[in-house]
């Protein structure tokens, strides 16, 4: 059996978390089988407020002081329906308790946020949680970026770079760059692709694309979005 | 005559969804409205700042500014993704005196127009519905679309959050369940069929990054819609478009064939409805097979659609 089958709302506990003997003896009874496994108890000592310093200092970010905890935003949330480990109720919970280490932990399952707006919408409270949950996301970037997946970090880089270069975007040039910076560029001359490509060089859209131009005065207007990075 | 109306098509509506802008003009000018667009304009931020503060008001900021000096107060939106970000930002700049004063401080220190009123960001469908009117459109109709069963499809960021008070709202739209699509297409005579899907998330913000979670998102939309019995997904967001039509292969790939589906923008099944051709609307450059349907339907150019 996988490691705590019995117990319920198992993604919401991690591995670590779990203890399960195959045979226990304690002040001399014996409570093997059913009574095997335990959870370590969830006293946490050291409280780190990095991650509520960053929140609480964005535009957004204060509503988060809201939070009654209801979890209707983790109830409606598109992503955890997918992804049983993306809860936003918990995240909100861990950075207003200190837990930045639950938080880091899983910073390969936060930025999955999708930007549906359900939890928002729904807040009785009035916390903005699909922006909170980005601002939580763009603090592990910059915290444990190494624990988030390369696609994560090139589809940020490649959206940023065009935006700071173009002012405007071009979808084909964004995608053929995400590809790039992940060193799947052969996927463009995949079947689907190239029939998109050869539909769009003979319809004209690929010359519309090109020439897409950039605003007016962009070399002072892009100094404010690459202050961005940093 | 012709109300005036400044109009924001976008980056996407102005390259690779062509068919979006374009019907939209078409519809536009039949319908009376005099648009104008927004020049010089820049990203709207696309969805992907938001989690940069002030700094996310930023390019929408800049958009309402060059609106407001070009004279206009009002802007028409077709986009979703753009609609959503200059209603954020217009909503923001009135609700707080102190950002209001700091986007514009953004602005000036590059030199950009800084916005001095808030403009009424408008959305595309609310204004047919509440500037236009149901009824003149459907005076309008040369083609009626009977037989013809569609799906709408409303996405996330048109009615979502509640809280900005976007136009949608004024004009009395529900944003928990979504009808102003709804009422529209029964006006140009298509059988408008309800689904589960209507405004759940395509995974747009992460169609590059998260492909598979995308894959499933619109594999579920395009085949609930598809069970419920649509001959076509109708939408309104060229972000939703991406994963439901131009990459409608990885719905496929999680979904199956039950995902398989054309997909059409609302304006164009506007455009159909009031007499112009597949060609005119650009059917042809969505990637699933609408233009295939609409060929069924309408047999000749000035045929009338017939039943299957």
């Amino acid at each position: 059996m996988a490691k705590g089958a019995g117990i319920v709302e198992r993604s919401l506990v991690s591995d670590d978390q779990i203890m399960e003997f195959d045979n226990l003896v304690m002040d001399g009874i014996d409570i093997s089988g059913r009574w095997n496994t335990m959870l370590k108890s969830r006293v946490h000592g050291e409280r780190d407020w990095q991650a509520w310093d960053e929140v609480r200092q964005n535009l957004v970010g204060t509503s988060i002081d809201n939070c009654i905890q209801c979890g209707l935003c983790t109830a409606g949330c598109t992503v955890g329906h997918e992804v049983p480990e993306f809860n936003p109720r918990q995240f909100i919970y861990w950075v207003k308790i200190g837990r930045t280490e639950e938080l880091k932990k899983n910073a390969d399952v936060v930025w999955r946020c999708v930007g549906c707006y359900n939890c928002t919408h729904h807040c009785p409270k009035g916390v903005n949680t699909a922006e909170v949950i980005e601002v939580i996301g763009q603090w592990l970037r910059k915290t444990v970026p190494n624990r988030m997946d390369p696609a994560y970090h090139a589809n940020h880089r490649s959206y940023r770079h065009r935006l700071q270069t173009g002012g405007r975007l071009s979808l084909p040039v964004l995608q053929a760059e995400f590809l790039r910076e992940l060193g799947r560029q052969r996927e463009l001359m995949g079947p689907e692709f190239k029939k998109v490509a050869i539909k769009m060089l003979r319809d004209g859209r690929a010359i519309k694309t090109l020439m897409i131009g950039r605003p007016r005065h962009w070399s002072k207007n892009r100094k404010v979005l690459s202050e961005m990075e940093g | 005559m012709a109300t005036q109306t400044a109009y924001f098509p976008g980056c996407s509506l102005k390259t690779v969804d062509r068919a979006y802008d374009v019907s939209t003009r078409i519809i536009a000018r039949d319908l009376g409205l005099n648009l104008v667009e927004v020049q010089d304009y820049a990203c709207c931020g696309a969805g992907e700042l938001k989690g940069e503060g002030l700094k996310s008001h930023f390019l929408p900021g800049r958009n309402l500014g060059h609106l407001l000096e070009q004279g206009q107060s009002e802007v028409m939106v077709s986009c979703n993704v753009c609609y959503h970000e200059l209603s954020r930002t217009a909503y923001a700049w009135s609700q707080d005196p102190k950002t209001a004063q700091a986007i514009n401080g953004m602005l000036e220190s590059v030199g950009e127009p800084p916005v001095n009123r808030r403009p009424s960001v408008r959305n595309t469908l609310e204004y047919l519905v509440s500037v236009v009117g149901l009824e003149s459109i459907g005076q309008k109709v040369k083609r009626p679309l009977s037989g013809l069963k569609v799906a709408p499809y409303y996405g996330c960021l048109y009615h979502r959050p509640g809280q900005m008070v976007s136009s949608i709202q004024i004009a009395g739209e529900d944003t928990e369940h979504p009808h102003f699509m709804h009422d529209l297409l029964s006006v140009l005579g298509a059988t408008v069929v309800s689904h589960p899907a209507e405004t759940t998330c395509c995974g747009g913000k992460n169609l590059l990054s998260d492909e598979r979670l995308a894959g499933k998102l619109t594999g579920r939309i395009l085949s609930q819609a598809k069970e419920s019995g649509a001959d076509v997904l109708s939408l309104m967001c060229p972000k939703c478009a991406g994963g439901l039509d131009a990459l409608q292969f990885r719905a496929i790939q999680e979904a199956g064939e039950a995902a398989r589906l054309p997909v059409m923008y609302y304006t164009q099944l506007i455009g159909i409805a009031l007499g112009h051709s597949a060609e005119e609307v650009y059917v042809g450059d969505m990637e699933s097979r609408a233009l295939e349907l609409i060929r069924r339907m309408i047999p000749s150019d000035q045929g009338t659609l017939i039943e299957k």
